[in-house]
């Protein structure tokens, strides 16, 4: 079997790396004492994965991992015994056991709910328009980052939803493995729409990971 | 938690920094108290970045043992790296401590724990961050008490003018008499000095400014006194007795970003019976004591459970002489059977009897394995007593290629006192034996990827050693040295590495130097040094400027021979073993005499006089 849980990256946290994060969270698998299973191998690890990793700088107040179990584990003893073997700043909401063949996590991924918080007075005024003018585009262009070099994409029909109210923006944007935007693209796109220099500092917080259901509509990724 | 804007600014800056996962905390066992509901609160300083600090096991015990007193706080706090300092600066953001964010200032305590000399401008960098007078003549009640330990305090003299105390010897027994001390003072209205001087009572403290120093016209020491009653002529150190008893914390934070010991550290004893002779923390950390198998076994599987680490070490100055070593490494196999944790034995000793843990330790992990021979010829290794023969290391060496490693690094020491020419030889005849040791093992057994690694590091005389009155190599002697072993060691399958003499130069002048070493700490700080121990940031030029500056010699100190009747700056303190004993060792190292590893018999290192304290003592000895 395996647990799928829900855990919130604290903003103290934020500018942990993935790397470091995946191996704070096999340590606290190993202090929790649950039966957790190996890989087999020469240096064998726990199989744990996370749904999708978080850029260094945000906050995640849903993120998802996903650990095989040798044994039966309830959902209750995995938040109780877990959240026991984490610190405050890094603890679980949700947990949900299921089955061996429950689809891998980083393939369910669809989209991200983030919010983005603008931390500069002046970019807190022009954004807004920014926001007006990238709704009105017909194609945005921005680079994206590959393993190949960076490549020039229109995200625009990546973008599902974007909004801005009180200086936070609101978006809802693509996910998966093979394209996706990140608030990084985003925030680059709507700086040269805005006709701006300087991207504005900002602060992200990833709310949720969103995939399809049956109808095809987002839905909170561990409730699929 | 310190005030919002405060954090808020703070979080700002970790968007600007590399690493910043070394500033943010929140890590898995940091103690977090409520601020206001403590007595009195203890910054815990590593003069060094995060990594490093992390990876000692004294601050971890520290930490913990301040923290299991209820009333008391200890935070951790580490030297920032200089793109944070900069911002810092810049934003005029304090120093602050891991846990609440506080600013150091804000402590009743501030302690620095001293583990390498090169580290001495990161104390001042971080006491000028947190906004801390430098000297302790400007500090005003209100100022937090500076304290310092750990082994350089054994020489405290180049910081004299700028800690208030320094604690001898093993901290477990002294630190909270002095936590007592200070938060007794904190609820009188008595001026500073009074704290002093309560504090010059304490058994193993030795507080600086209540001691006059006069210098004779050749710059040696005239005179060393205590200038009020209160002070104690002679300062011992501290003992821990019974490590059984003393204090090991059951948990330690376990931190999120790589640091250079990333695992659980089992101090399996303290101290060291061997007496080699350029070692200050095999003459400092004696008696050696052993914590019981029992004891260590249960510490072990509590660590590994409050931890998760999936690497435990066993930590010691030569875990190889712990008496009941493969009992334990079994017993450690057996418990972590399963739970995929390995077990590393560091300071592997060459002459211990560990063919049977190599066996066992191999079932885990295979990485290279170290040897220590430290000089090249047998001559060399008796003058520093390093009680190793070439026919044991190479033993050793076999076995380890036999037992299926590829991999061995050997440690010399260049420089050492009566080394010639033929000793440098020496270095690379092993290196080479080595090699033939290797193609000696059957092809289809060993293992493939011969990697012979030679490291020389240059020596350094140190206080409360045999060699504290030997002069050091001229940096031109030393540049010449690796400059022919680079030449003797080009041998295929040997690496060669050195390190570089400025530091060793500059190590030199601090680990024996006076109170007036101060000055040039002062002025080379002023002048922009920081991080000295990171090749990088060293600043070799600004330092040799600053001893100009300040009319001071670096040759005097680095260079010079002692002769036996100075007064050497630390010859206040008792640290167990005696001059007269080290001054017969030095006799000894110059006729290449080896002097017996006290297992086998007590050589009268001047420990036998505090009673019960050694296992091995003899107390007839003189």
């Amino acid at each position: 079997m395996r647990i799928l849980g829900v855990f919130e990256k604290s903003e103290r946290l934020r500018h942990i790396g993935h790397l470091d994060l995946m191996r704070a969270m096999q340590r606290a698998l190993r202090r929790s004492g649950l039966p957790v299973s190996y890989s087999k191998g020469f240096n064998p690890h726990i199989n744990v994965t996370f749904a999708s990793a978080l850029s260094v700088g945000a906050i995640g107040k849903r993120e998802i991992m996903d650990v095989s179990m040798e044994g039966e584990v309830t959902a209750e003893e995995f938040l109780q015994v877990m959240n026991k073997s984490l610190p405050p700043e890094l603890q679980f909401s949700f947990a949900r056991a299921v089955d061996d063949r429950h689809p891998g996590l980083m393939a369910m991924v669809a989209a991200c709910d983030y919010d983005i918080e603008i931390m500069d007075e002046s970019a807190k005024a022009w954004m807004p328009e920014a926001v007006r003018l990238f709704g009105e585009a017909g194609e945005v262009m921005a680079d994206r980052k590959t393993k190949s070099g960076i490549k020039s994409v229109d995200i625009k029909p990546l973008v599902k939803e974007l909004t801005i109210e009180g200086g936070t923006l609101h978006a809802v944007m693509v996910q998966t493995e093979a394209q996706g935007c990140k608030p990084d693209m985003l925030l680059t796109a709507l700086t040269a729409l805005a006709g701006q220099e300087e991207k504005p500092r900002v602060m992200v917080t990833r709310n949720a990971l969103l995939g399809c259901d049956e109808s095809g509509s987002l839905v909170p990724l561990e409730n699929l | 938690m310190a005030d919002t804007t405060f954090v808020a600014k703070i979080e700002a800056m970790l968007e600007k920094v590399q690493k910043a996962s070394r500033y943010t905390g929140g890590e898995m066992n940091a103690v977090h108290k409520p601020w206001d509901e403590t007595e009195l609160k203890f910054a815990f300083c590593f003069p060094d970045t995060y990594e490093v600090g992390m990876s000692h096991l004294g601050m971890k015990i520290l930490y913990a043992l301040i923290n299991s007193r209820e009333e008391y706080l200890c935070e951790r706090v580490f030297m920032p790296w200089v793109d944070m300092k900069a911002l810092m600066e810049e934003e005029n953001v304090p120093l602050f401590s891991m846990e609440s964010r506080h600013s150091v200032a804000d402590f009743d305590v501030v302690g620095f724990t001293l583990q390498y000399e090169m580290s001495y401008t990161n104390i001042l960098a971080m006491m000028k961050l947190a906004g801390i007078p430098l000297l302790n003549a400007d500090r005003q009640r209100n100022d937090p008490v500076i304290v310092a330990g750990g082994p350089c305090a054994f020489n405290p003299e180049p910081l004299a003018d700028f800690i208030d105390c320094f604690m001898l010897g093993d901290g477990e027994e002294v630190e909270l008499e002095v936590c007592d001390c200070i938060r007794d003072w904190k609820k009188t209205d008595a001026p500073r000095m009074e704290l002093m001087k309560k504090l010059a009572q304490i058994p193993g403290v030795y507080v600086p400014c209540l001691y006059d120093v006069t210098y004779k016209e050749d710059g040696t020491i005239a005179s060393f006194a205590p200038n009020c009653p209160e002070a104690p002529e002679k300062v011992a150190k501290r003992i821990v007795t019974d490590l059984d008893k003393a204090f090991f914390p059951e948990n330690i934070v376990v931190p999120y970003t790589d640091i250079v010991h990333d695992r659980i550290m089992l101090e399996i004893m303290r101290g060291c019976t061997r007496g080699c002779r350029f070692c200050e923390a095999g003459m400092l950390y004696r008696p050696v004591r052993e914590r019981s198998l029992e004891h260590l076994i249960e510490l072990a599987n509590k660590l590994e459970s409050s931890t998760g680490y999936e690497e435990i070490s066993l930590s010691s100055l030569s875990s190889g002489d712990y008496t009941c070593l493969p009992e334990l490494i079994r017993a450690l196999m057996k418990d972590f059977d399963g739970k995929h944790v390995s077990v590393s034995l560091p300071s592997l000793r060459i002459d211990s009897v560990l063919k049977e843990s190599l066996e066992e330790t191999q079932k885990v992990r295979k990485t290279s394995l170290t040897f220590a021979p430290e000089a090249g010829t047998q001559r060399l290794r008796d003058v520093i007593n390093k009680g190793v023969t070439e026919a044991d290391l190479m033993g050793k060496i076999t076995d380890a290629f036999t037992g299926g490693w590829s991999s061995v690094k050997l440690y010399f020491m260049i420089g050492l006192p009566t080394e010639t020419r033929q000793d440098l030889d020496g270095i690379a005849d092993l290196a080479r034996k080595c090699i033939n040791a290797y193609f000696a093992v059957p092809k289809g057994q060993r293992a493939k990827g011969l990697r012979v690694t030679c490291s020389a590091s240059s020596f350094v005389p140190k206080p409360f050693t045999p060699f504290q009155w030997e002069p050091q190599d001229t940096q031109q002697m030393i540049k010449d040295k690796q400059a022919y072993l680079r030449e003797v060691l080009r041998i295929k399958g040997v690496t060669f590495h050195w390190h570089e003499p400025e530091l060793s130069y500059l190590e030199a002048c601090f680990s024996r130097g006076d109170r007036r070493m101060g000055k040039v700490l002062l002025r080379a700080f002023e002048k922009g040094c920081i991080l000295d121990g990171w090749t990088e940031q060293f600043k070799f030029d600004t330092w040799m400027e600053s001893f100009a500056e300040c009319g001071i010699s670096p040759e005097f100190y680095a260079y010079r021979t002692r002769e036996k009747d100075e007064i050497l700056p630390w010859d206040f303190i008792d640290a167990g073993v005696t001059k007269e004993f080290l001054w017969r060792e030095k006799q000894k190292a110059e006729k290449a005499e080896v002097t017996k590893d006290c297992r086998k018999g007590c050589n009268g290192c001047g420990i036998q006089r505090y009673k019960g304290v050694c296992s091995f003592a003899n107390p007839g000895c003189v």
